[in-house]
């Protein structure tokens, strides 16, 4: 399967900057997920790689190979978009085997070709059907089907998930990761959705304002962000603010606000230093001392109880409980909260930078 | 503010029943959500209560009074579609002010509606924006401020965050709901996404096909489903299936392979066809010999927080567990494992007759 490459692709639509210096490379077989907020630049991307749009600098190459003069059909790609554009009039056997059709494949082969596709998502007993009486998840399957069925190497999924339900698209997760690495194609998905990022991809490339912020796997992403941003977007997290009040090499400690001093792996910061302590909840723990906040909401939501509480140093701190806890919280209840100091990550802070750190929109 | 209450809702299009018999009662002041699959009903619902589409049968009451024939105009209950639908020519405040204007309201009325209703909604410095210069949360906000400028008492929310950014949708949640309840106005709330229901309602409502299969707080509805089709669109469950063994206290089923688990207590009796159903978060895994079942990794996906580990478990399927990511350097594909729950964690479900697949089946 191809790797693809993006050379210093910026996009300019007049004044507005779609895309900037990105350079990007997706490896041979890599599933490779773009993530970021609506506008950042992501989907143009996706686009500017199938040769749908024409980049105002920079070079794409697939399998080496420069694609400036390479028209969209001869790319070998294969394309899912969020809106799922089946053909109506035509049954689910017809959409798929519709690419080798087109390509003049004779029938036994083009036959044997949609069978495999229709195989792979599930579908063969349903090839009869017309689209408008399958479900959602199983249109999109059809959809991705009929992608690969034109003998894609490289697969371009847009948002593929998000017309679905909720609870659709997280089955439907399993299902891509397992289609793609089972042909051992080359995979690049564009999505808004962290979560839905993190448990399809190999490796994730954030984005935000048409750059590229950081690049790594989704559990390094998920638990050693290197920005501020990346902590805030890729899951909730706590930010406290304060100042480095001593480090050495077994710990660095944080004085907060409110003269609360919490303890963390060690950092290079040095004494005195403004700094951001990020912390997700699941790592933050009632206890006897530590932060002294108030309870502000408790929220149940499943197996456990997320808690909201405002602390003596003014930062909002959410942390949860499991729901078979006995003790029950309510708002106003007194707390002293811990961090697990191995899971707290300490950022350098400017100012005005954490209003723009965790702005989503 | 009034309480709703439907009585008997049907509507029929063609073969599909959109509503088939579907009653509630939302409260006073009262956030309800609405929670099923595409195509369960929850729209008609909506504009049921709305009064943009009438029912073949069956009665709407607002505070006790019968509205079915009421136009939707005098019913004070504002729907908000997905998509928002503003006025593309108009600005925000234009938008906003487009009940109070066509109704005449005077002007001194008209300005201090507007300046309420952009503070509100936190759009006081994008009054003059048109609606595609705004992002989709401010946009959302501009709609809400509209509805809620014309008087509205009871807000009918048809998706409102499906739109949104999946990690602003998070952020927005909370805003939502404080937003509604400050107002003190009834909420009903369309949604598919059990954790934004979860998160957001007073009482859920879970839907399907037309009809309410259960209603009650987030907590009951999720620790004590009534249906294993509940028990799974909530939380997302594990079924066995089996006959009842013992019925004492706990509750002991024994599957076709000889295998028994315990789950919690239930109202069945010896001999009778059950599904037990565990919650994926309550099911947990261990390299311990000892558990209810045993199987191995099938695969591990990663969420962030939690991980998500599939056990394929010999002549039953796929159960899956979900556990805190820490955990996660314990499994790797192709180890032997067991699967255990706390008994009271799991719940029992008469199936008489009908075949779980059924029960659970989501589109």
């Amino acid at each position: 399967m191809p790797d693809v490459e993006m050379k210093d692709i910026t996009m300019r639509w007049g004044n507005v900057i779609a895309a900037e210096d990105v350079n990007l490379k997706i490896q041979d077989g890599e599933y490779v997920t773009i993530l970021g907020p609506s506008g950042c630049g992501k989907t143009t991307l996706v686009r500017i790689i199938a040769g749908i749009l024409k980049q105002t600098k920079g070079e794409v190459y697939i399998d080496g190979k420069d694609m400036a003069d390479v028209p969209t059909e001869e790319r070998d790609i294969g394309y899912v978009f969020q809106n799922i554009a089946l053909f109506p009039h035509l049954d689910v056997m017809e959409n798929v085997s519709y690419g080798p059709r087109v390509r003049d494949v004779q029938k036994p082969e083009w036959e044997r070709i949609s069978h495999k596709y229709l195989e792979l998502v599930k579908l063969l007993d349903k090839m009869k059907m017309f689209p408008s009486e399958l479900c959602g998840g199983e249109q999109q399957k059809v959809s991705l089907a009929r992608a690969l069925s034109t003998g894609a190497r490289l697969l371009l999924l847009d948002e593929p998930l998000s017309a679905l339900d909720a609870r659709v698209r997280v089955d439907l997760r399993y299902e891509l990761r397992r289609l793609v690495k089972s042909l051992g194609l080359t995979t690049l998905h564009v999505t808004h959705d962290q979560e839905e990022a993190m448990s399809v991809s190999d490796r994730i490339v954030l984005m935000r304002s048409g750059r590229i912020v950081e690049s790594d796997t989704p559990e390094t992403m998920y638990m050693r962000p290197k920005s501020i941003f990346a902590a805030y977007f890729i899951g909730e997290t706590n930010l406290l603010e304060g100042l480095i009040k001593k480090t050495d090499a077994a710990a660095t400690t944080v004085e907060l606000r409110d003269g609360t001093l919490i303890e963390v792996a060690t950092t290079d910061f040095r004494e005195g230093e403004p700094v951001v302590i990020s912390v997700r909840p699941e790592y933050v723990y009632p206890a006897v001392t530590g932060i002294h906040a108030v309870v502000s909401s408790v929220t149940f939501v499943g197996t456990h109880f997320r808690i909201v509480a405002v602390a003596d140093t003014d930062d909002r701190v959410e942390f949860d409980v499991p729901a078979t806890v006995e003790r029950e919280y309510k708002k106003g209840d007194d707390v002293n909260l811990t961090i697990d100091k191995r899971s707290a990550i300490v950022y350098a802070r400017t100012p005005g930078e954490l209003g723009e750190a965790t702005k989503l929109e | 503010m009034p309480e709703i209450k439907l009585e008997g809702i049907r509507k029929h299009y063609g073969s599909i029943k959109a509503a088939d018999g579907l009653e509630f009662t939302v409260k006073d002041g009262e956030y309800l959500c609405l929670l099923g699959p595409t195509g369960a009903g929850k729209t008609t619902a909506l504009r049921i209560i709305a009064g943009l589409t009438e029912p073949d049968s069956g009665k709407v009451f607002f505070d006790g009074r019968d509205v079915t024939d009421i136009e939707p105009e005098d019913r004070k209950a504002v729907l908000l579609s997905q998509t928002y639908s503003l006025f593309p020519h108009m600005t925000v405040a234009e938008n906003v002010l487009f009940g109070p204007n066509i109704r005449n309201w005077p002007e001194e009325v008209r300005v201090k509606t507007l300046a309420n209703m952009l503070d509100l909604v936190r759009l006081t410095r994008r009054s003059d924006a048109y609606p595609k210069e705004l992002s989709g949360g401010m946009q959302q906000r501009t709609a809400l401020a509209r509805a809620l400028a014309s008087g509205a008492e009871v807000l009918l929310l048809d998706e409102p965050l499906r739109a949104l950014d999946a990690r602003l949708r998070i952020s927005l949640r909370y805003e939502l709901r404080s937003l509604a309840k400050s107002l003190g106005i009834t909420t009903i709330h369309v949604t598919h996404d059990q954790d934004e229901a979860l998160v957001m309602a007073d009482r859920i409502a879970v839907i399907r096909k037309g009809k309410v299969q259960q209603i009650g707080t987030p907590i009951e509805v999720f620790e004590r489903p009534i249906s294993p089709f509940v028990a799974n669109f909530l939380g997302q469950s594990n079924f066995l299936q089996g006959s009842v063994t013992h019925v004492d206290g706990m509750t002991e089923v024994r599957d076709e392979q000889g295998r028994t688990v315990a789950a919690g207590t239930a109202n069945v009796e010896v001999g009778e066809r059950v599904a037990v159903g565990i919650k994926v978060g309550n099911t947990e895994i261990t390299k311990e010999r000892y558990g209810y079942l045993q199987g191995i990794v099938e695969r591990t996906l990663f969420e962030g927080r939690n991980i998500f580990v599939d056990v394929m478990v010999a002549g039953l399927g796929r159960f899956s567990s979900r556990i805190p990511a820490g955990r996660s350097r314990e499994f790797s594909v192709g180890d032997k494992v067991s699967i255990k729950w706390s008994p009271e964690k799991a719940t029992v479900f008469r199936l008489k007759d009908r075949s779980l697949d059924d029960e659970l089946r989501v589109e």
